[in-house]
Formats: C-alpha cells, sequence, structure tokens
C-alpha cells in the first residue's frame, strides 16, 4: 500500500528508519470491508449471504408474521371457529368499497339482500347498493378465551351492528371462511414445526450414532434408512394412520399426525447427517477432543453437529411444505385431522367436490395460504441453505 | 467393479427381507381384517350377513391361520411367481395388477419426460442467472406447481378440461375404447386425457427438479475450472455445457432409483381423483379394505422397484464417476 | 295396387287383434332379427315361455317403447355391478310400484296356513342361455347346496329356518315346487323379493360341471387348478354367484346379463334374450340392448354425471348434488328428478341402551330422557339449513305413505319444546349446572353425550352440529365423535358409545305383511340394543335377555306378527308396535322422506317422475321396471 519513496538514484542514502510503529500485516492491510469481512463470525456471515436473497428475506420475514398471528387468531378473525350463521349458508365473499356514490366513506360493505331459488335450490345473494356497513375495526364481536385463559370479546375488526362481514364467503353452515383459515393457521402451520422437530431428532440421532461409530452399527442403520426409503410414501401413510386407533381424542390424532408426518423425512436428514459426520470426524480437532477424553456424546453434539447445523436448518425449512402437503393429502384420505379441528387441510377436503369448484369456489380459498407458505418456505430454505455455507 | 456390484447385490437380499418382514407387519397392524370390513360394507347397504358364510370365507381365505404361517406362505409364493389372491376382486393378484401396469407406465413415463422437459430449462438459467428477477420469477412459478394440493388442482383442471374441450370427466380413456385392443383412436384418446394428470403430478416434481439442479449447477459453477475456462476465452454456453452440466447431472442418475417408485405413489391421489385405470387406485383401495395380499404384494413391488433402481442408479455412478467407484461410497 | 293396400291392411289389422287378444303374436327384437334369420338363434316366440308376463304398459300409465340403444350407468367399484342384479329385478315374486306383491318370475304362487308356498312355473321358461327353467333347478339349489354339508357348512341358510328348522321340499312336477314349514313364515316372500333376494334355485345344467357329486374328481380336480382356487367348494360358489354377475357364463333370469370378465373398468350388459316379460304389443323386453356400467370413483360420479356421461343415476349422487345437477341440465340434456328415499328417517340418534357404564345405561334406559333430548331438537331449522324445507320433520317412523301411517307416530316426541325438556330433565333429578351451564349428572360429571359417527357424511355432521346449539339450551353437552364403519359398528354392540347417529328405519313405507323386525330387538345389527339384538337373534345363546318392559312387548309382538296368518292382526299388531316404539323414543328420528337427486337423460322414457328410492321394498330402479324403459332417439 503505502510503498516507501525510493530515493533519488544519485543521492547519497541515509539510512532510514521508519518511525511508524512495526506493523506485521501493513503490507496486507485490510480495507475496512475486508476487515469486517474476515472478522465476522460464521453467523454474521451468513447473514449477510443470506441478505442477498431478497425474496428468502421477504419470506422468511412474512413467516414470522404468520407464526405470530397463530397466538392471536382469536383477536384476527372477525368471527369464531364454529359461529353459524344461518340465514348467510353459501354466502358469497362480500367486498370492501371505499367509496359510495362517489364519496369516499372509509372501508365498508354493502348490504346483501337473500333469494331463496326453490327450482334450482340454491341461495341467491345480491349486493344491495343502497345500505352501507362500515367496517369497525378493534371492536366488540364473539366472546373467546384468549389462550384458553382471558376472556375478551375484541376483535380486530367486525361488522357493523346489524350487518355481516365475509370478506371470503361462508361454508354450507353460514360460518365464515376467513375466520376458518385464520383457525386453520393454528393447526396447520404447528403440525409442521411439530414434525420437523421429530424429523430431526430422529435423523441426527441415527445419523449421529451410523455415521460416528461407523462399521456394523452404520450398516445396520443404512440398511433400516434403505428399507423405509423404498416404501412408497402415501401407501405408507395410509397404513400408519389406519393403525392410530380412531377413538382417539383429535389431540392424539394431532399428536399422531405430526409423529407419521416426522417419520417420513428422517431418513433422508439421517444420510445428509451420517455423510457429514463421516467427512468431519476426520478433521484434526476431533481428533483433539479425542486425545483430550471427551466421551462421544460431547463430540457430537459439541464439535461435530454444530458444525453442520446450518445445513440441518436449511434442509429441514426445505422439508416443512411436504408437511403440509402431507396433512393435507392425508386429510384427503380421510386419515388426517377431522372436524371438529380445523386445519387448512381439513379444510381443503372440505372443498373436494365438484359442487364447490362450480358453485362455491371461495371454499377453495384456503389453498392460497397454504400455496403462500410453501412458497414462503421454499424462498427461505434456498436462502438458508445458500447461505449455510458462506465462505463460498 | 465386479467385486462392488457383487457386494451391492448380496446387500439387497437381507435388505428386501426386511421390507418384506415390514410390509407384512404393516399390513397385519391395523385393527380387523378384510372380512370386518366386508361385513360393515354390507350391512351399510342394509344387506344382510350370513355369519356361516363369513366363516367359510374366513377359511377360504386362509385368515384364520396364524400370522407367520401367512407370512412364510406369501414370501414363498412370491418367490415362485405367486403374489396371493385378492379378496376384494376374487381373482389373483397379479391378474389385477397387470392389466393397469401399462398405463402405470405410460403415465410415469410422459410425467417424467414432461417434468425434464421443464425443469432443464428453468434450472439451467436459474443457475446462471441467479438472483435475477428471471431466477425468482421462474422459480415462484415452479413451486405454484409444488404448492398446490394435487387432489385440488386434479379436480379443477378436470372440470375445466371438460368445459373447454369436452375432455369425459375422469378416466384416462374415452369409455367407449375400454377393454379395446389398442388402435390408433384408443391412443389419441388416452393421449387427449392423459394430459391433466401429466400436468398436476408433474408439476409438483418440476419445482424440486428446478431447485436441484440449479443447486448442483451453481456448485460446479463456482469451481475453478469453469473460472479457467472462462479465463482462457471459451465461449460461455460451452464453458457451461461442457463440464458443468454434465457434472450436475449425476443427481439425475443418482435419482433414477427413487422416481418411479416416487411417481406412481405420488400420482396416488391424483388418479384417485381422475378415476385413472392406473395401479394407485387399486393400491389405495386395497389398504383401506384390508385387502391383505394384493396391498401387500404391491408394497412389496414398489419397495422393490426402488431398491433395484438404487442400484442400478449406484452402479451407473460408480461407472461414470471414478471418485464413487474408488472410494466405495454411497450416492448423493 | 289397392287391393295390394287392402290386404295389407287387412292383415295388418287381423294381426293387432290377434295381439291385444292372446298376444301370441311376438315381434321379433331387431337386435335379434339376424341371428334369428341366420338361424343362430329361434324366433322371439320359441325364446319366450309359453305364458310370458305381459306388461300392458298404457295400463300402467306408460309409453310403449321401441328397442335399442345402451344406457349408460355409473358405479364406484367393480362390486357394484351387484346393482344391475338389484335394478334387474327378476325375482320369483316382487313388487309393483303399488308395493303389492306380484308373480314374476313364477306364473302364480299358493300360500296355505302362511306356511305352505306351493309356486307354479312358467312352461317353457328358458335360462340366458337357452336351457329350460325347471323344478329342477329348484331341486338341486335345495338338494346339492343348500343342503351339501361342504357348500353349506350349517345347513341351509337362516332365511330358510322357522324356529331353527329348514321347510319340508317337494317336487310336484316339471314346473312345480313346493316348500312347507312347521309353522308360519311370514317373511319368505319377501326374502325372495328383495334387493338381495333370497335364491332357492340355481342353474343346475351349468353348475353340475362344478360339483363333486355330478364331476368326474379328475376333471374337476384340473378345473379347480386352471381357476387357482383352493378346492371344488370355492370353484362352485365363484362360479355360481347369482346376485353379483361376475361370471359372464352363468346363465339369469334377469334382463340384462354381463358380457364383461372382470377385472374392468367398464362392463356391458346384454339383453337376455330368453327373458321372461313382453309389453302388451308383443315386444320381448327389455327395450334397450344393452347397459354399459363404467366404473370410477364414486367421489367423482356427480360431476360425471353433470358432464352427461350418464342416462340414468341415482347411485352416489347426494342431495346436495342437486343444484350443481340443476344447473347443468339443459345443457347436457338430462333432467334431474327429486325421488323420495324411504327411511323412517334422514338422520336418527340412537341412544344405546345396553351402554357398557351403568351410569349411562340408567340414564339412557330412562324414556324420560329420551324424550327430553328428542323435543330439545329444533326439527324445523334443521329442516330450512340443509334440506330447503323440503322434507318432513318427524319421529322416526313410517312415512305417510305408508298405509300403516298416524299423524300420532310421526309428532310423538318431535315438537320442539324446550321448556318441557328442561322439566323432564329436572324430573330426573339433574337440576345442578356448572359454570358453562350444562346440568351434571348423578356422578357429579357434566352431561355430555358423545355421539359415534360413521365418520362418512358431512349431512350427519351437520345436523349434529346443529343439535348441539339447540341441546345446549336444555344443559346437554353434545360432542361428536367420527370413526370408520366397522369400528363404529364394534363399539357400540361392545357398549362402548353412548349414542350413535346413522339412518333411521331402512323400510319405512310398510304393509302390514312386511315384517316388523326392524321395530322389534332382532338383531346385533341394531344401534339402540345390540346386546339385546343380539340375545333374540342368537335364540339366548349370546346376548342378554331385555330388561325394558317395552323392549320386552315389542320382541313379543314380533314374535305374534311372524305367526299371524291374516292382515287384520297383521295391522293390529304394526300399530300396537309403532306406537310403543314412537312413544318410547328408542330412537330420535329428526327429518324424513328426503330426497334422492335421480339423473335421467332426456331421450330415456318411462322413468317416473316421482318415486321411491327404496332398498326394500323396491330394488331402487328394480320396482319401475327398467326393463321398460326406452330410448326415444339417440344421437350415439
Amino acid at each position: 500500500m503505502n510503498r516507501e519513496k525510493t530515493p533519488p538514484s544519485e543521492a547519497e542514502t541515509e539510512h532510514f528508519v521508519s518511525q511508524a510503529p512495526f506493523d506485521l500485516q501493513s503490507i496486507e492491510q485490510l480495507s475496512e470491508d475486508q476487515e469486517k469481512l474476515y472478522l465476522a463470525s460464521q453467523w454474521t456471515l451468513m447473514w449477510w449471504k443470506f441478505k442477498r436473497h431478497r425474496l428468502a428475506v421477504v419470506s422468511g420475514l412474512f413467516l414470522i408474521a404468520l407464526y405470530l398471528s397463530v397466538l392471536i387468531s382469536e383477536f384476527l378473525a372477525p368471527y369464531n371457529l364454529h359461529s353459524r350463521h344461518v340465514d348467510h349458508i353459501y354466502a358469497p365473499p362480500q367486498a370492501i368499497h371505499l367509496f359510495h356514490d362517489g364519496s369516499f366513506v372509509g372501508p365498508f360493505v354493502y348490504a346483501t339482500n337473500f333469494k331463496l331459488d326453490m327450482t334450482n335450490l340454491s341461495r341467491v345473494y345480491t349486493e344491495n347498493r343502497t345500505k352501507i356497513y362500515p367496517i369497525r375495526f378493534l371492536c366488540r364481536g364473539d366472546d373467546y378465551k384468549l389462550w384458553g385463559q382471558f376472556e375478551s370479546n375484541l376483535h380486530l375488526f367486525c361488522p357493523a351492528e346489524g350487518s355481516t362481514l365475509f370478506l371470503l364467503g361462508t361454508d354450507r353452515l353460514g360460518r365464515d371462511v376467513l375466520s376458518r383459515i385464520i383457525y386453520g393457521a393454528r393447526i396447520s402451520l404447528t403440525i409442521s414445526l411439530l414434525g420437523v422437530t421429530v424429523t430431526f431428532l430422529l435423523g441426527i440421532t441415527f445419523g449421529g450414532i451410523a455415521g460416528y461409530y461407523g462399521g456394523v452399527v452404520d450398516l445396520v442403520i443404512q440398511r433400516i434408512i434403505e428399507v423405509i426409503q423404498s416404501l412408497p410414501t402415501i401407501p405408507l401413510w395410509l397404513v400408519l394412520a389406519a393403525i392410530m386407533p380412531v377413538t382417539w381424542s383429535p389431540l392424539l390424532v394431532y399428536f399422531g399426525i405430526t409423529i407419521i408426518l416426522g417419520l417420513l423425512d428422517w431418513t433422508g436428514l439421517a444420510r445428509a447427517v451420517r455423510s457429514k459426520l463421516l467427512s468431519l470426524r476426520e478433521e484434526d480437532y476431533v481428533l483433539a477432543a479425542q486425545l483430550m477424553g471427551a466421551t462421544p456424546r460431547r463430540i457430537i453434539g459439541r464439535h461435530l453437529i454444530p458444525g453442520f447445523m446450518s445445513h440441518l436448518i436449511a434442509s429441514a425449512t426445505i422439508s416443512i411444505p411436504t408437511m403440509i402437503l402431507g396433512e393435507t393429502a392425508l386429510s384427503f384420505l380421510k386419515l388426517g385431522l377431522r372436524p371438529p379441528i380445523t386445519s387448512w387441510g381439513v379444510l381443503l377436503v372440505e372443498a373436494q367436490n365438484i359442487n364447490v369448484v362450480v358453485l362455491y369456489p371461495w371454499l377453495m380459498l384456503p389453498v392460497v395460504p397454504v400455496i403462500m407458505v410453501i412458497i414462503a418456505f421454499s424462498f427461505l430454505g434456498d436462502g438458508l441453505r445458500d447461505a449455510a455455507d458462506p465462505y463460498k | 467393479m465386479l467385486h462392488y456390484i457383487f457386494k451391492r447385490i448380496l446387500i439387497m437380499i437381507p435388505t428386501l427381507l426386511l421390507i418384506s418382514m415390514l410390509v407384512f407387519l404393516l399390513i397385519e397392524l391395523p385393527p380387523g381384517d378384510y372380512l370386518e370390513s366386508y361385513i360393515a360394507e354390507l350391512q351399510m347397504q342394509g344387506e344382510t350377513v350370513d355369519p356361516q358364510h363369513i366363516e367359510f370365507l374366513r377359511k377360504e381365505y386362509g385368515l384364520d391361520k396364524p400370522v407367520l404361517e401367512r407370512y412364510v406362505l406369501w414370501i414363498y409364493g412370491m418367490t415362485h411367481g405367486d403374489f396371493g389372491y385378492s379378496f376384494e376382486y376374487q381373482m389373483p393378484v397379479s391378474r389385477v395388477v397387470g392389466d393397469r401396469m401399462f398405463l402405470t407406465t405410460l403415465l410415469s413415463v410422459s410425467t417424467i419426460i414432461f417434468t425434464w422437459l421443464v425443469a432443464f430449462p428453468i434450472g439451467i438459467y436459474s443457475a446462471t442467472h441467479q438472483y435475477s428477477w428471471g431466477d425468482y420469477g421462474l422459480t415462484f412459478i415452479g413451486l405454484i406447481g409444488l404448492a398446490t394440493p394435487n387432489f385440488l388442482l386434479a379436480l379443477v383442471l378436470l372440470y375445466l378440461a371438460n368445459i373447454w374441450f369436452g375432455t369425459s370427466i375422469g378416466g384416462i380413456m374415452d369409455p367407449e375404447f375400454l377393454n379395446q385392443p389398442m388402435s390408433w383412436a384408443k391412443l389419441k384418446s388416452i393421449l387427449s386425457h392423459l394430459w391433466i394428470p401429466v400436468i398436476v403430478i408433474g408439476t409438483s416434481g418440476t419445482a424440486g427438479m428446478i431447485r436441484r439442479l440449479r443447486a448442483n449447477l451453481l456448485d460446479e459453477l463456482q469451481k475453478q475450472y469453469v473460472i479457467t475456462a472462462r479465463a482462457k476465452g471459451l465461449h460461455p454456453f460451452r464453458s457451461l455445457m461442457k463440464y458443468p452440466l454434465r457434472m450436475s447431472l449425476n443427481f439425475f442418475i443418482a435419482d433414477i432409483g427413487n422416481i418411479l417408485p416416487n411417481i406412481i405413489s405420488g400420482s396416488v391421489l391424483v388418479a384417485i381423483v381422475l378415476s385413472l385405470e392406473t395401479t394407485g387406485p387399486v393400491l389405495v383401495a386395497a389398504l383401506q379394505s384390508q385387502d391383505m395380499y394384493l396391498a401387500g404384494s404391491f408394497m412389496m413391488f414398489l419397495a422393490t422397484l426402488s431398491v433395484v433402481g438404487v442400484l442400478v442408479s449406484d452402479i451407473a455412478l460408480a461407472i461414470l464417476d471414478p471418485r464413487i467407484r474408488l472410494q466405495g461410497g454411497s450416492t448423493k | 295396387m289397392r287391393t295390394w293396400l287392402k290386404i295389407a291392411l287387412c292383415l295388418f289389422a287381423s294381426l293387432m287383434f290377434a295381439h291385444s287378444g292372446l298376444a301370441s303374436n311376438f315381434k321379433e327384437t331387431p337386435e335379434f332379427a339376424e341371428l334369428v334369420a341366420a338361424g343362430k338363434l329361434p324366433p322371439v316366440a320359441e325364446r319366450l315361455p309359453g305364458e310370458p308376463r305381459v306388461l300392458n304398459l298404457p295400463e300402467l300409465g306408460l309409453k310403449p317403447g321401441r328397442h335399442g340403444g345402451a344406457m349408460r350407468l355409473l358405479m364406484g367399484k367393480q362390486k357394484d355391478i351387484r346393482m344391475m342384479t338389484v335394478y334387474g329385478y327378476g325375482r320369483l315374486v316382487g313388487y309393483d310400484r303399488n308395493l303389492n306383491l306380484v308373480p314374476d318370475i313364477v306364473k302364480s304362487y299358493d300360500v296355505e296356513e302362511g306356511r305352505i308356498f306351493t309356486f307354479h312355473l312358467r312352461k317353457g321358461h328358458k335360462w340366458s342361455d337357452g336351457h329350460p327353467f325347471t323344478s329342477a333347478d329348484f331341486e338341486y339349489y335345495w338338494k346339492d347346496v343348500a343342503n351339501n354339508h361342504e357348500l353349506s357348512r350349517g345347513g341351509p341358510r337362516a332365511r330358510m329356518l322357522v324356529d331353527g328348522k329348514p321347510p319340508v321340499f317337494e317336487v310336484i312336477d316339471e314346473t312345480t315346487v313346493r316348500y312347507t314349514w312347521d309353522k308360519p313364515n311370514a317373511n319368505f316372500l319377501f326374502a325372495l323379493s328383495g334387493g338381495r333376494p333370497l335364491y332357492i334355485y340355481m342353474p343346475a345344467h351349468y353348475l353340475k360341471q362344478f360339483h363333486a357329486s355330478y364331476q368326474d374328481p379328475e376333471k374337476l380336480a384340473e378345473m379347480v387348478k386352471a381357476a387357482a382356487v383352493r378346492n371344488w367348494v370355492s370353484l362352485h360358489i365363484r362360479r355360481g354367484r347369482q346376485y353379483r354377475p361376475e361370471n359372464p357364463q352363468l346363465p339369469t333370469l334377469q334382463p340384462w346379463m354381463n358380457t364383461t370378465t372382470p377385472p374392468s373398468q367398464q362392463f356391458i350388459f346384454r339383453r337376455n334374450p330368453y327373458y321372461h316379460r313382453v309389453d302388451e304389443a308383443g315386444r320381448q323386453l327389455p327395450y334397450i340392448d344393452k347397459v354399459v356400467v363404467g366404473l370410477g370413483s364414486s367421489k367423482m360420479i356427480p360431476a360425471k354425471t353433470g358432464s352427461g356421461d350418464a342416462d340414468l343415476q341415482a347411485r352416489y349422487l347426494r342431495f346436495d348434488n342437486y343444484t350443481f345437477l340443476k344447473e347443468s341440465e339443459k345443457r347436457k340434456g338430462f333432467n334431474v328428478r327429486l325421488w323420495r328415499i324411504a327411511r323412517g328417517s334422514q338422520v336418527a340418534l340412537f341412544p344405546n341402551l345396553n351402554a357398557k357404564d351403568p351410569v349411562w345405561r340408567k340414564l339412557l334406559q330412562d324414556v324420560r330422557f329420551r324424550r327430553a333430548l328428542s323435543l330439545a331438537i329444533d326439527r324445523h331449522e334443521i329442516n330450512q339449513v340443509v334440506y330447503y324445507g323440503l322434507i318432513r320433520e318427524s319421529a322416526n317412523t313410517v312415512l305417510p305413505d305408508s298405509p300403516l301411517f298416524r299423524p300420532a307416530y310421526q309428532n310423538a316426541w318431535a315438537k320442539y319444546d324446550i321448556s318441557k325438556a328442561n322439566k323432564l330433565l329436572n324430573d330426573i333429578g339433574m337440576t345442578r349446572r356448572n359454570a358453562d351451564g350444562i346440568r351434571l349428572m348423578s356422578t357429579g360429571e357434566p352431561l355430555e353425550v358423545v355421539v359415534d359417527t360413521a365418520g362418512e357424511s358431512t349431512e350427519q355432521t351437520d345436523v349434529l352440529e346443529l343439535i348441539q346449539d339447540s341441546w345446549a339450551k336444555i344443559g346437554v353437552k353434545l360432542i361428536s365423535r367420527s370413526s370408520q364403519r366397522d369400528i363404529f359398528r364394534k363399539r357400540i354392540s361392545s357398549g362402548l358409545t353412548v349414542m350413535s347417529v346413522w339412518t333411521g328405519l331402512e323400510n319405512a313405507i310398510p304393509s302390514p305383511q312386511m315384517s316388523p323386525m326392524e321395530l322389534a330387538p332382532t338383531s346385533q345389527q341394531q344401534l339402540q340394543w345390540p346386546m339385546w339384538g343380539l340375545y333374540s337373534d342368537t335364540n339366548g345363546r349370546a346376548g342378554t335377555p331385555p330388561s325394558l318392559e317395552e323392549a320386552l312387548e315389542l320382541q313379543k309382538l314380533n314374535t305374534a306378527w311372524e305367526r299371524s296368518t291374516n292382515d287384520k292382526e297383521r295391522t293390529e299388531i304394526w300399530h300396537k308396535m309403532l306406537s310403543i316404539y314412537t312413544d318410547q323414543v328408542f330412537s330420535i328420528g329428526i327429518v324424513n322422506g328426503s330426497l334422492q337427486p335421480v339423473v335421467v337423460s332426456n331421450t330415456l322414457n318411462n322413468v317416473p317422475e316421482k318415486g321411491f328410492y327404496n332398498w326394500s321394498p323396491g330394488a331402487y330402479f328394480g320396482m319401475y321396471m327398467p326393463d321398460t324403459f326406452w330410448f326415444s332417439k339417440r344421437a350415439n
């Protein structure tokens, strides 16, 4: 960088002693940016790399918001999960308007008129443009118990007194689809997280054991994995779900399903863990730990696993969509969650008939959050995986 | 090399044996048996059930024998080409499945081709244009296919195809061609129905394929030989095609073993919705009614398919990639 | 030229007269004209029995038709091809559309003392392969099948026994057979006419080749091996299934016979050239040449029907498909009709009087509790919400279309009355309530009624959800729990459930001649008293005897009906039973007379606008004689 000036050629050279303090790295002085880069911890590096995947960041934020919403579903949903409106069966979505007769009113809905068509046996709803019902915010509506503890009836938004607010329409019993989607998120989002946890536990345990010990243990575990992987998934679910007693309470079924979903994916993870371990255990620092007398458990848990935790997280993220779809598939086969538990899968299965496709298409709307969450998780997973190896 | 192949084949035997035990255990585990679901179904129809007749059937089907004996008989039969008897269809399993094998294969192969045709260009584009809007956009489209539950997509497409093109709902050909010998008109009818399941099943696999191709290609593209090639002034296209792409294709080969069983089992729900004459709906119905030999032999068949597939892909990889051959390691 | 015309006219006129007189001049079926001309098939007059069953269609209010066409039906599973036997409804005796029992395959029958049954067959009646159908076929069934200890291990079927004793069977001559029991057998004719009939005949000439008594053992062993079955018994059973017509070789007496060997996605049934019914103009029935049964996922059948893929469809269509079907009606050239389902209740609750838990058992056996629950159901709301107010709010009892109907049965404890219900519950002593307003049981636990469902119909769960609200008003909490058919049944019969939901009486359009057994503990399948039913079914070998006086009374009345020989007595017994059953609320009916969409192609004639869609009596379409349906003209 700052090279000393070469003395003029024919001048007498004076013995030069630099007064500056001696700096070993002066030749390779780091720029501020580089310094930051080299001194950054692995996690910081990953964060930087991750930030480059803009969609991953957006997806991550979206998912965080969604998971937080699960805590306050009761508050977010305009109606309760099971509240029925006998006069509004199969009502189509109500549109939100801002302007009435050219003047700004704020968000409101028009009143609906209802007519029973007895020749076709259908309920016909029409918008009544003369009457407007402004939407209320932070208002009192259906009673609920937040977290089973706090009684309240505060909602983020609710219909005007004496009116209805079905932004995504209603189903065959007049239940608000939007509210059901909001409540369904609670089951669908958590079930996949729990499923991933099961996957993780199994994958790390078996992969870790196989990878660390090798030899016969490895061979046996490898065979087991191979056996499980070679069984086709859907039949496997069917059988597992059939084993689950139907007399189980909904809560037990819920946990049963998480385990089934988890059982599905752990083999892939176990293989990844194993192969990573196989290569990592040759590293010098493992040898050092062994020489210092660390137990295998400590070595695997303390030294090896953190070495590829990032990879694990990335691959887990990618397997979450499979779980969410798996839940819907199981529901479709009538083996998954059953009403009155409400998940997106359950909602979609109720929408799985030709009547809905032709007459009540809004009942298929739960597919939108499913798609959004899956896409978000996929992008997040991509971003995490790219970031997992930040030195590239 | 021969030694490696020999070793792999030898390992297969205990694996298959283990699979057969697991399969048998799995179909035995659910409470009740075929006759119970049969009785329940009759009662639902309001039909009376004669206990004598049920007792007769139980003997007839060998359901009165102990589990172990049935397992041994089943395994013994399979090694002799006898896959057992389907209670539901009242005929040997091989005959039930046999007729449906052709369409299943046709559907699977078409789906694989569709997946590759779509995934290939998108994957390459995404890898070479990482983090561009094109990358995001195409991945996004691919993901929508993955994210939409197959059974719903199938239903909607089916309805729209009926409304727009007059394609008959359900089935993989127009009814008049059923049980007819193959003809040009029949093939055309099949093709006009095939596109729906191919798209529905294909889309869910495409996203995965795109992402794996992209990831593998990205890994390769960052290797030094690529940089060297580019530095030497090799045309970007050639420098992409010559080595990186080939290397990243290894995973296709590694995947051979899994593709077919995956597609067969993944297409099950779609096949049920679309009433396709493939093996999937038969398998699910068999599992649900506990038609155990049909279900068991069929699962065994799929499992064997994937075990053999993995073997083939391992061998192929070993031939193609000396590094694997020398280390004797496993596939990706 | 003119004389020619005159002669022709004269000839024509004489032919016409001959028809209306004796129907001895039969018209050849166009489909067979060529075969007959080639001598490969005998002409129609020889194919028909000497005394065919002549249906005078105009008298029946039907339009005489033309031959031809293919009728498309949709079914879910291969097993469903048995519906062709149901729809075909060729029975020894069968019900006509006014629910009168009439001879069909037999020319006539006599019943003496309610215990001696003599059947007179039609002379010259032939199986679908042209072989004569005679008393030998009855003899073969009785001697070589029903009483063969290998084919029927425990002897003749339960439905052939009265008090455990079989009848004496006699062949009088080639066309006359007689069955004689010691005691009256009131169910016999009904069993013969069922949707799934009691078969007392089999094609002997065909099946003898599979029977050990007639076939050379070596040849039989060969056939057993070729068919990959265990022994000749299973071979015989497999080849001789009359109800599920899987064997295309098996001769039949039905209007259409199967021509497709399973497995297949489509079964083609062709007309039976020897069928015994003929219209008044001498056209052999059925009118329709063939029936094409397409198989597909049962969930897709509404969609397929809506796209015009079926000419006659009711199976797998549900009431809530009506709107969708109606929308595509015009476009696809069919029309949707609504037939009545003849069940006592579309959705009914069954308190399990044999519940294991003693506290619950006591409560459920208390009539006040059952009445209270019934009173606290808002049937009007359910009717409006789920059925557009189109069906009838009623207890689980017979429909007004039955001669046995009385409004008192329909209204028994079926009027929504919360205060009365509350009073009944207070009378039982359940006055304490918890913080949520739920009554407490004597054990101190909240009164939570868990209702088991088979988990198949959203209709049931929807209705339960509506009941939940009104029950809450009397301090009863309803919790629904869904399972699967077989487990559902098992849990009920082992007393693990408290209450279950299912459909009401299977036959709610009975005449006094039909058995009232559904009202009394007679079978383990009954959801309100499985153990009592089992006790009576096994003659006391298993189960427990009824401990409620009213249930015992019902059982006695049922036995009395079985022994009775005249209709007056039978009618009295029926009324006694109906009034006990509804007054005691042994099952809680909600709505009945619900509607079944029936899709009929615009070109298909003679399908009634209104009808009953009922299993027994009726055999679904069978009662309306699909062999008289015809296509006016078809595009395909």
